[in-house]
């Protein structure tokens, strides 16, 4: 077991508004949530004395100007008033939104630092931003890895997953029930969260089997509703976390993954047990927890398949059995292993992950409203897609 | 397909100027590493597998099968705006497991593309000097 288990804990969530049509720049949207999340806490400002995170454009070809598309340490140093002289900050490449969070972790335990903000804020790239692609006026050049992909029309990450899940399916005898079942839950889930961006708006099967394709296999609702918007969270360590407003939320025990692939052109299904386990087996170990000691699982759904892959890869079910688990309510609210409690990126929101921690926070320390799972003790979350990348953390309602 | 000329044109680089090269000749050649024998696409400046730098580009037999595919609905794809949907396969070369390249077809080869349908290299003009490797099913 880690010997950090327990000695550090989240202890304020904050949003911006989560929307399609914002009424400020992102970076705006991020002063938001940092704000509410220190006044969540019960801060003041000047506390804040670490900064961490992971500001990515959703996918490459994206904008990435800062304070506008992305929102960097740098960014925020520059525009918002906390400690008079910041001790520590880490702005990560790779992994997903928990690895800054681990990065505060480990810095915090270190003694490098006292409360550590960290945010992921995301832009709703314009429609025609296309990876690696341009052109003035004659016909767009496709330069880089995107020459081998481009003048095939196949440079948009959604039919990367849609290639991967027509293997899936092809290989375990899978149907599009299994995405269904998820994409259904995470909606009835949504319907229970006011920040959802899908929060009034129910969904029905025939709602979800007669939307219009996107990349066959995948539909409409397979993919996550992109929106503008930041969530926050502060990291403090557990002593100081005790004297904030929130029953502290423990972190347990993290990971990340760490598997060597060699796949040049495309990340592919093939990779996502190995990936992903590599990822959970950090995360279990650490924590000295397993699957079966979840009360919830908060599992990344950029595009829907991602959750099944999670489900199977981190052991919550077998390998190929991804599809049978989801069936009969065993993943609603009140079954036997809650599963995107919040809606998931496929209802809330594209917080890439940020959304699946602050749901877990809110869970193990009787935050979630309408969604409580009573006496929730420990829930983890896990983002990226396994056979990509990946990070994930544990938390618990005791140390 | 419809407006060919507005399909985005590959930009060869240095390293992938002999494949586009041999494009023009009508012949596919992989990068593969003299030492370990390992084929890389896209090219890299070093072997993925072993690291060395001795590569080279060699014929390969274009010959393979569909590793998966997807049919683009959404019209927002660069250049083939007018031709969703359309099918997107992925070929695995006979020459090495996940030795990977992407093709276009029409929607009308739907009924035809399963995982693991054969498919062969054939070259397609898109005029201009410009010359593809595109897959087709067999």
């Amino acid at each position: 077991m880690w010997q950090g288990k327990g000695k550090t804990a989240i202890a304020g969530i904050g949003y911006s508004e989560i929307t399609r049509k914002p009424g400020k720049p992102l970076g705006l949207l991020a002063v938001d949530a940092c704000r509410a999340a220190i006044a969540d806490a019960g801060l003041d400002p000047a506390r804040i004395d670490g900064l961490a995170t992971y500001p990515e454009s959703p996918f490459a070809g994206a904008g990435n100007r800062d304070g506008e598309d992305v929102v960097s340490v740098n960014w925020i140093m520059n525009h918002l008033a906390l400690a008079p002289d910041l001790r520590w900050y880490a702005q990560i490449e790779t992994g997903m939104i928990a690895s800054p969070i681990i990065e505060a972790v480990n810095a915090l335990i270190a003694g490098a630092c006292d409360y550590v903000m960290v945010w992921r804020a995301l832009h709703r790239p314009r429609p025609r931003a296309s990876g690696g692609v341009t052109g003035h006026g004659g016909p767009p050049r496709a330069a880089g890895d995107a020459q081998f992909l481009a003048p095939y029309g196949a440079s948009s990450i959604v039919q990367t997953h849609a290639l991967a899940w027509q293997r899936y399916m092809h290989r375990y005898g899978a149907t599009r029930d299994a995405l269904a079942a998820l994409a259904l839950n995470s909606r009835r889930n949504a319907n229970l969260n006011p920040r959802a961006f899908f929060f009034k708006d129910p969904m029905s099967r025939d709602d979800y089997f007669n939307s219009r394709w996107i990349a066959e296999p995948l539909c409409l609702f397979d993919c996550d509703v992109p929106v503008d918007g930041c969530v926050a969270l502060i990291v403090t360590t557990t002593e100081r976390a005790r004297d904030l407003s929130n029953p502290p939320a423990y972190i347990a025990g993290y990971g990340q993954n760490t598997a060597r692939r060699r796949t040049l052109l495309y990340y592919t299904l093939d990779d996502y047990m190995a990936c992903g386990t590599s990822l959970a087996n950090k995360l279990w170990q650490s924590a000295g927890l397993g699957p079966r000691d979840m009360d919830a699982a908060q599992l990344y759904d950029g595009f829907n398949p991602s959750t099944l892959y999670w489900l199977e890869a981190a052991g919550f079910c077998a390998e190929g059995e991804g599809a049978a688990f989801v069936r009969d309510g065993r993943i609603a609210l009140e079954g036997e292993l809650p599963v995107n409690t919040f809606g998931g990126s496929l209802s809330e929101g594209r917080m890439h992950g940020m959304g699946h921690i602050a749901e877990a926070v809110r869970q193990v320390t009787d935050r979630a409203e309408r969604r409580q799972i009573p006496d929730a003790s420990a829930v983890c979350a896990i983002d990226g897609s396994p056979m990509l990348r990946g990070s994930g953390i544990i938390v618990t309602r005791d140390p | 397909m419809n407006d060919i000329s507005k399909k985005p044109t590959p930009v060869p680089d240095d390293l992938s100027r002999p494949f586009w090269a041999a494009a023009q000749e009508r012949r596919l050649v992989v990068q593969r590493c003299a030492g370990c024998g390992y084929y890389n696409h896209p090219p890299r400046v070093f072997c993925d597998a072993c690291l060395a730098q001795d590569l080279r580009f060699e014929p390969v037999s274009g010959r393979g099968a569909v590793y998966s595919f997807t049919v683009m609905h959404q019209r927002d794809v660069a250049g083939f705006e007018q031709d969703a949907p359309f099918i997107n396969i992925v070929v695995e070369l006979a020459e090495q497991p996940r030795l990977l390249m992407v093709s276009n077809l029409p929607i009308a080869e739907r009924p035809k593309v399963s995982i693991g349908t054969a498919a062969e290299v054939y070259f397609e003009d898109r005029g201009d000097g410009v010359v593809i490797p595109q897959f087709r099913l067999v």
